[in-house]
């Protein structure tokens, strides 16, 4: 399916690391972070015209026809930078929901103007426990008006399009909402992370049309490219704010040498270069064996959502320990990353639940 | 040879073809073993041997074909598929290689054959009780007396001692420079009065190592390797083809052994009917990762260097085996409860739980302890400061491991 082939995803992640590092800086993040809508327009309006936004539209509807080997790729270097975007959301999740759909005048309305930037896409999936099971939907639909709860949204509070997951009838279905009709209330949700902006949306007797081809399989698939696309931003995290803290061992001098001499916090790096490591091969593998389809992706899914989640948390709460007391400041940006990685570590569903996912898949395959 | 026609037509220079041909000739691919009448490993050997396929990229004029990188590989690659031993020895075979980058011409001459061939075997006379970790701390003296070294001392850990003819060993020639200058290499025949072997009883139970006795030990001069103080470099080397060996047959030994190292403990916790545990359940993803991303970590390495990147990660199989190694064992431990208490016959499944708790710790310790391996990781790969050392840079008679 894809059409891209390595050295060209090299030069796009290379393009757009060099992007970030122009207009998505320390600096820049947080400011962002900092705004009320916690959204950089200019940022997006850059990332859109790269292509960035639309990797995963096909070329027919104005995008690149990427796959998920090119969105891992992408959201490593996205993580290292925390970006603030819609990207995980709209180009990675709605795209992938849309593309599910046999609905082709549909397909031609927004993916176009996905993959260009102008229409900024979300989709709502768990419910207030947050769990994003198909136990824990919140919408109901019922006769293509939804009425519910669906929480902790990414980015609603600046999407044109909400694709809403509900329960419908026996089943699961997907509908497009214009997140300005009447009966949405989107609240903004305070989140602990400052550079992602969180909502709890609740429908009243709204308007939806459902999206005709799109299941509950089709739920599933989209979520765990997520969980790839985001196990992918959790390798490419961790991997920085090590870098930042190694770099700080080799320079920062206490007792008359670099405390980078010190046992105590060489074998912690030691032990979090085998984590970081970990965490990167195994985002890439689940990204190959999704691309592929291999019998072996779902275990390697799971794998790569647990294992990425526990290696950025764990490397940026070390991070922040291992600097001491610079980093225990607001100015330092290893806060940042572990607020990253808390967030992170509870979407699309918490380690515990990869973990027994894991494990069953392994059962089946054994 | 009935197969004559069947064998492809052979053009000089093309090694690929060359190294089928002989495979075809010499080789039976279906029964895994030799064509000669009498199908012994030793003839065949000698016949990689002569043929120049056992160290292909050395020169002609040493045992070797002259190949490059790519043409030794495809040899390799030849041997592997056709499930033929003999082959890559210049990455594998620690004496030859040892002794092709140091050696004089005379003992090159006189052992490397002896070693391709499977004629020789070997033990590594390194560790000491009082040199562990700090193996440049070693007190095995070697006193030159006319042609010959006289050495005294004791070596620890050695594997297949009892069965090795020649020890590769490493001795103090110089007291009076610091620790790493005052070292030497030799190749010391095992087999005479002044070496004696006792076996080293493990925690586990088994036996697979040696304590070595040298009590005035004699070498031939002609068997030091290097010039006199010059032994930690050739170490390094001797150490880095172990260290290859290591990381690059892992895998092979594994595929290759019957009985496999790894244990499935959904299997297990299935047999102990706590497979639906949730507590348990959470225990097996972790063990079961721990070794899933390892592999991940190779596979990629692997790709990595074969693209030309350099990698990290092969640095950190080691320290990544003994946390997969320990926590099997604990996690097998909670699944089996209460009988993993018990051992022995009648106790199969504790028996092997237990053995793998205390065998663990061969990985954790043996070849270099985790906490060394991660002074190695963070000082190579992560480019912090080096370990103080006290004694590093004073006359090794003076040092504390000899004045106490």
């Amino acid at each position: 399916m894809t059409t891209i082939g390595i050295e060209e995803r090299a030069a796009i992640r290379e393009g757009f690391a060099r992007l970030l590092s122009e207009k998505a800086s320390e600096a820049d993040l947080r400011r962002t972070m900092a705004s009320d809508s916690g959204h950089d327009t200019d940022l997006w309006k850059a990332i859109s015209d790269m292509g960035i936004a639309g990797l995963l539209v096909d070329p027919d509807h104005g995008g690149v026809g990427g796959s998920i080997l090119d969105v891992e790729t992408i959201m490593e270097e996205a993580g290292a930078a925390l970006l603030a975007a819609p990207l995980l959301s709209g180009g990675v999740m709605a795209v992938a929901l849309l593309a599910e759909s046999s609905d082709a005048d549909l397909k031609a309305r927004l993916l176009p103007a996905i993959a260009s930037g102008e229409t900024i896409a979300t989709v709502a999936v768990t419910g207030d426990n947050g769990l994003w099971t198909r136990d824990d939907i919140g919408v109901v639909a019922t006769a293509g008006w939804l009425s519910g709860t669906a929480s902790y949204v990414l980015s609603a509070n600046i999407a044109d399009v909400l694709l809403v997951v509900a329960i419908a009838g026996d089943g699961v279905a997907v509908f497009e909402v214009d997140s300005k009709a009447g009966g949405v209330t989107i609240e903004p949700l305070q989140a602990w992370d400052p550079t992602l902006r969180l909502s709890r949306i609740r429908f009243d007797k709204v308007a939806a049309k459902v999206l005709a081809g799109v299941d509950s399989s089709s739920v599933e698939r989209t979520l765990d490219l997520a969980r790839v696309a985001l196990a992918g931003e959790q390798a490419g995290a961790a991997r920085r704010i090590f870098d930042i803290t190694v770099e700080y061992l080799r320079t920062r001098v206490q007792f008359g040498r670099p405390i980078g001499g010190f046992q105590a916090l060489k074998h912690m790096a030691a032990d979090l270069l085998v984590e970081v490591e970990s965490a990167t091969s195994a985002a890439r593998a689940a990204a190959q064996a999704l691309a592929k389809g291999t019998p072996d992706a779902a275990a390697l899914v799971s794998l790569a959502a647990f294992a990425c989640a526990d290696a950025f948390h764990q490397v940026a709460a070390a991070a922040i320990q291992m600097h001491g007391g610079i980093a225990f400041t607001w100015e330092h940006p290893a806060h940042l990353y572990l607020r990253r990685a808390r967030v992170d570590a509870q979407l699309f569903g918490a380690s515990a639940y990869h973990r027994d996912r894991y494990v069953s898949a392994l059962e089946t395959a054994a | 040879m009935n197969d004559v026609l069947s064998q492809p037509v052979v053009v000089e220079g093309d090694v690929a073809a060359e190294v089928e041909a002989f495979l075809t000739k010499h080789w039976d691919k279906e029964n895994g073993r030799p064509r000669d009448a009498d199908g012994r490993i030793r003839g065949w050997m000698e016949k990689v041997f002569e043929a120049g396929w056992a160290v292909a990229s050395w020169p002609r004029e040493w045992f070797g074909r002259g190949l490059d990188k790519d043409d030794a590989r495809t040899v390799l690659a030849a041997f592997r598929k056709a499930g033929a031993p003999g082959a890559g020895q210049d990455r594998t075979n620690i004496s030859a290689a040892t002794l092709m980058t140091f050696g004089t011409d005379e003992l090159k001459r006189g052992l490397i054959p002896g070693f391709l061939t499977g004629k020789y075997t070997n033990c590594l006379l390194y560790s000491e009780p009082g040199a562990g970790s700090d193996l440049a701390a070693l007190r095995t003296r070697a006193e030159r007396k006319g042609d010959e070294y006289i050495v005294n001392g004791q070596k620890v850990w050695t594997s297949g001692a009892h069965k090795a003819d020649f020890g590769l060993l490493i001795a103090r020639t110089d007291w009076d420079v610091p620790k790493h200058q005052g070292i030497s290499f030799f190749f010391i025949d095992m087999r005479q009065p002044g070496v004696e072997i006792r076996p080293i009883n493990q925690i586990t139970g088994d036996s697979h190592f040696n304590e070595v006795f040298l009590d005035n030990a004699v070498v031939p001069a002609k068997n030091l390797v290097g010039k006199e103080g010059e032994g930690w470099k050739v170490l390094q080397t001797a150490l880095a083809v172990e260290r290859l060996i290591m990381g690059d047959g892992a895998g092979e030994r594994r595929q290759g052994s019957s009985k496999s190292n790894v244990v499935s403990l959904i299997d297990i916790a299935r047999e102990a009917g706590k497979i639906n545990d949730p507590l348990i359940r959470q225990e097996i993803a972790r063990a079961t990762a721990y070794r899933q991303l390892n592999a991940l970590n190779v596979a990629r390495a692997k790709e990595e260097m074969a693209q030309g990147t350099s990698s990290p990660i092969m640095s950190l199989g080691k320290l990544a085996m003994s946390r997969i190694l320990h926590t099997d064992a604990a996690v097998m431990t909670q699944i089996l409860g209460a009988a993993s208490m018990l051992d022995g016959a009648d106790n199969e499944r504790a028996a092997d739980v237990n053995y793998r708790t205390a065998n663990a710790y061969m990985t954790s310790i043996g070849g270099g302890t985790d906490q060394i391996q991660r002074n190695i990781i963070s000082e190579r790969v992560l480019g912090l400061p080096r370990e103080i050392e006290l004694d590093r840079d004073v006359p090794f008679r003076t040092s504390r491991a000899v004045t106490g």
